[in-house]
């Protein structure tokens, strides 16, 4: 029988790998139908790594011991009454946003983080509407981020719809590891490109990468832009676009290239079989309904079967991902 | 404080000589530091410098043969296995800590979606998925004997040896296990019928469990699916339960009104947070007139507390303990700042101790 022994608490003062943090919004831009860049001033924020995510705490719910009801701040005019606010239909949970870029203030005094999000419910309606000085809660950085191999000298960047952001974060770490890195972008139409065009580039319609959007062209990286309507770029779906470009490019079919890749989960799953086709790693983001983001709850679960075990398993989208090598996941 | 451990009346004595001495189960702990804000803002909120408490209120309660040093507790599969909220919170200010379910077994779970948010709250259909007895003993307890508050385990089952089996297990073999509390609202048991539901099969199950358990105070959380929870409740008691919990989640549904399916791959989920307060609360109290207060027998109250206010709701409603579920995931501080908040309420109402409020809701008409 094991001995009951209750050792005292641990008061290590070793740095925090994650934790709660007040975040003062410094910037909130809109960049195209439905999609705004947060940007979030926070002091102390421990180091964080491209693929992992923050969950947000939507305002209006005051989360001190006094009260939890809503607390408006009445020396300012609300904001727009919408139909959630109408039916007092309120977030409650806090909300996964991946953390779509970082810079550290002189002396690490502060860090300014980007959240890149489109309105689609009740939180981001909320945040679409904060302004300057306006405070968010925020718990982070959560999960794994992608992995980088000294081995890999090419990446290859794919992201659709709100899986863009992690995915310029991953493009300046790359890019100052002096890697070989070209974005592929999708979305289903000109107006749901979340990104920042250069008007001094001319976006072709064809596979050839460009300089032209700025989130990316900052830290030299070229972007293929695709959408799904051919209203922007590629006409098509941008793993239609990833398929076409390996194709051309069989000087990419080797072990020295890797695919990084996030979007809404068929557009993951159909570029994990572009890659496959062509012998490529290719590295996933999942998204799942997630309700605490630290691995407590058990619901953000996929089914993950890596290619030497015999049965499947489920394993935490939040703790244990949200990255995964593409070939262990069974596809829902 | 040594915290000696009366013998149940239930325990034949000498069934309990053939066991080794038990150390004792918890030393109370002194009040923590975090205190400290508390007590600033009493003497802030204080009117006059005579009415100022020189000492903090007593936050210590007894569950069973648990001496907690505050009434705040993590309800269970809201807060893991064990530390996973360490860097979040400061687990060792919690009066106890309670598991994720831990079956006999593994468990997969239901498939996804297992969540969905409601107003002011959530359903779950997790399906008590967890990784059973063995790799929960070997690969969690340790990380819980090292969290330095009492711990109780959630046990579910699918027949009566399932329960007894597991309780029976950390009973004889782990002491860092301080209190089993049986999870009889598993909607999937042997003939189709819920133990949580039916007070027979509830009273036989209790009174089977507790024949194995000696040592760890032996909790019975119930369901709030039943007619009246004072029924269940009644015969928990009757057949030997230390302590009662309640509440467990709510069966609800939402659809998906695109695809007019439920949104659950389950179906039907459990409801839990703010949303279910009111409902706990009166709950709590039912049992406790009726049948607890009778019984001398504590309850932990849960569903939907958020804030020293929720709290001090379920306190006053016939309450000993507080667990603090779905808000969790919001923000894994609350127990710690319910703690500050419930002892500046006792201070501002110049009480001693927590005890002196437990139970104390009036509810003659005015
Ligand atoms: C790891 C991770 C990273 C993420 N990163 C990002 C990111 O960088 N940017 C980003 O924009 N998003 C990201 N997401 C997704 C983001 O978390 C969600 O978009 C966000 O939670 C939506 O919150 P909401 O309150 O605005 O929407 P909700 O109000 O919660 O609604 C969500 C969706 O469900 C639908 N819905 C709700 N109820 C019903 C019903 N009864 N019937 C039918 N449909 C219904 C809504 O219409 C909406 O489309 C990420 C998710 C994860 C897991
Ligand atoms: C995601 C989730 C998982 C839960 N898992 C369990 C469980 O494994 N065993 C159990 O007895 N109760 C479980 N519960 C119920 C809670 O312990 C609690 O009784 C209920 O949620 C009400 O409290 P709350 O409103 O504070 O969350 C779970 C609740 C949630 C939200
Ligand atoms: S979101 Fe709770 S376990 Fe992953």
């Amino acid at each position: 029988m094991a001995s009951l022994n209750y050792s005292a608490p641990s008061t290590s003062h070793a740095p925090r790998c994650r934790g709660e943090f007040a975040a003062v919004v410094i910037g909130n831009h809109r960049l195209c139908r439905d999609h705004y860049r947060l940007v979030l001033r926070l002091e102390n924020f421990p180091p964080s790594h491209p693929g992992q995510f923050v969950e947000i705490l939507a305002p209006l719910q005051a989360m001190d011991s006094d009260s939890h009801e809503i607390e408006w701040d009445f020396g300012r005019p609300r904001p727009p009454l919408r139909d959630q606010f109408l039916a007092a239909d309120l977030p409650y949970l806090r909300r996964p946003f991946s953390i779509a870029g970082r810079r550290d203030g002189p002396g690490m005094a502060y860090t300014d983080i980007d959240i890149i999000h489109r309105v689609v419910g009740k939180a981001t309606g909320i945040l679409e509407h904060q302004r300057p000085g306006d405070k968010l809660s925020i718990l982070g950085p959560l999960g794994n981020g992608f992995r980088v191999s000294e081995r890999v000298k090419n990446a290859l960047l794919v992201g659709g719809g709100v899986g863009i952001p992690p995915m310029i974060y991953l493009a300046e770490k790359l890019a100052r590891r002096g890697m070989n890195v070209v974005a592929f972008a999708g979305a289903q139409s000109r107006d749901l490109v979340s990104l920042t065009l250069r008007p001094d580039f001319a976006v072709p319609a064809d596979l050839l990468p460009v300089m032209a959007a700025a989130e990316f062209s900052a830290f030299g990286v070229p972007v293929v832009l695709a959408t799904d309507d051919g209203t922007l770029g590629f006409h098509g779906y941008v793993t239609a676009a990833l398929d076409a470009y390996l194709r051309c490019h069989a000087e990419l079919r080797s072990e020295q290239t890797v695919v990084y890749c996030c979007g809404p989960t068929p557009m993951m799953r159909s570029t994990s079989v572009v890659a496959g086709k062509f012998d490529l790693s290719c590295q996933v983001s999942l998204e799942q309904p997630m309700a605490c983001g630290m691995g407590t709850c058990q619901s953000c679960v996929i089914k993950y079967r890596p290619a030497d075990a015999a049965d499947w398993v489920y394993k935490l989208t939040c703790t244990d991902g949200p990255v995964f090598d593409s070939r262990d996941i069974i596809w829902p | 404080m040594l915290v000696l451990r009366p013998v149940p009346p239930y325990c034949k004595p000498d069934r309990r000589r053939d066991r080794p001495a038990n150390p004792p189960i918890v030393a109370a702990r002194p009040l923590q530091s975090g205190n400290a804000a508390a007590n600033c803002l009493i003497m802030n909120t204080t009117t006059t410098p005579s009415t100022v408490e020189s000492k903090s209120p007593s936050l210590a309660v007894r569950i069973g043969r648990l001496s907690l040093a505050n009434p705040t507790m993590t309800a269970s599969g809201t807060c893991g296995y064990a530390d996973e909220y360490a860097d979040f919170s400061d687990l060792s200010r919690l009066g106890a800590f309670v598991t994720k379910s831990i079956s006999k077994l593994p468990r997969k779970g239901n498939e996804s979606y297992r969540v969905i948010e409601t107003r002011a709250g959530m359903l779950n259909a997790i399906g008590l998925a967890n990784i059973g007895l063995e790799r929960f003993i070997s690969e969690k307890v340790p990380r819980l004997a090292r969290m330095g508050v009492p711990v109780i385990v959630n046990v579910p089952g699918w027949c009566t040896e399932d329960y007894a089996d597991v309780a029976e297990r950390f009973d004889r073999e782990i002491p860092v296990v301080a209190g089993i509390e049986l999870n009889v609202s598993c909607p999937n048991v042997k003939n189709g019928l819920s133990f949580g539901t039916d007070p027979v099969r509830l009273a036989e199950l209790v009174a089977a469990v507790r024949k194995r358990v000696h040592r760890c105070t032996l909790i019975v959380k119930l369901s709030p699916n039943v007619a009246d929870v004072a029924v269940t409740a009644r015969a928990a008691v009757e057949a030997g339960a230390d302590a009662l919990s309640l509440v467990n989640t709510f069966t609800a549904m939402v659809v998906d009104v695109e695809k007019g399916r439920p949104m659950l791959a389950n179906g039907t989920g459990g409801l839990s947070g703010p949303a279910i307060k009111p409902i706990a609360v009166y709950m709590v109290h039912r049992v406790y007139s009726q049948v607890a207060k009778a019984h001398g027998i504590p309850i932990i109250g849960m569903g939907g507390i958020q804030t020293w206010k929720d709290a001090v709701e379920f306190l006053l409603a016939g309450a000993t303990g507080i667990a603090v579920g779905t808000a969790l995931f919001v923000d894994p501080a609350s127990p710690q700042k319910i703690f500050d908040g419930l002892t500046a309420y006792l201070a501002r109402k110049g009480k001693s101790s927590v005890q002196d409020i437990i139970g104390t809701l009036n509810t003659d008409s005015p």
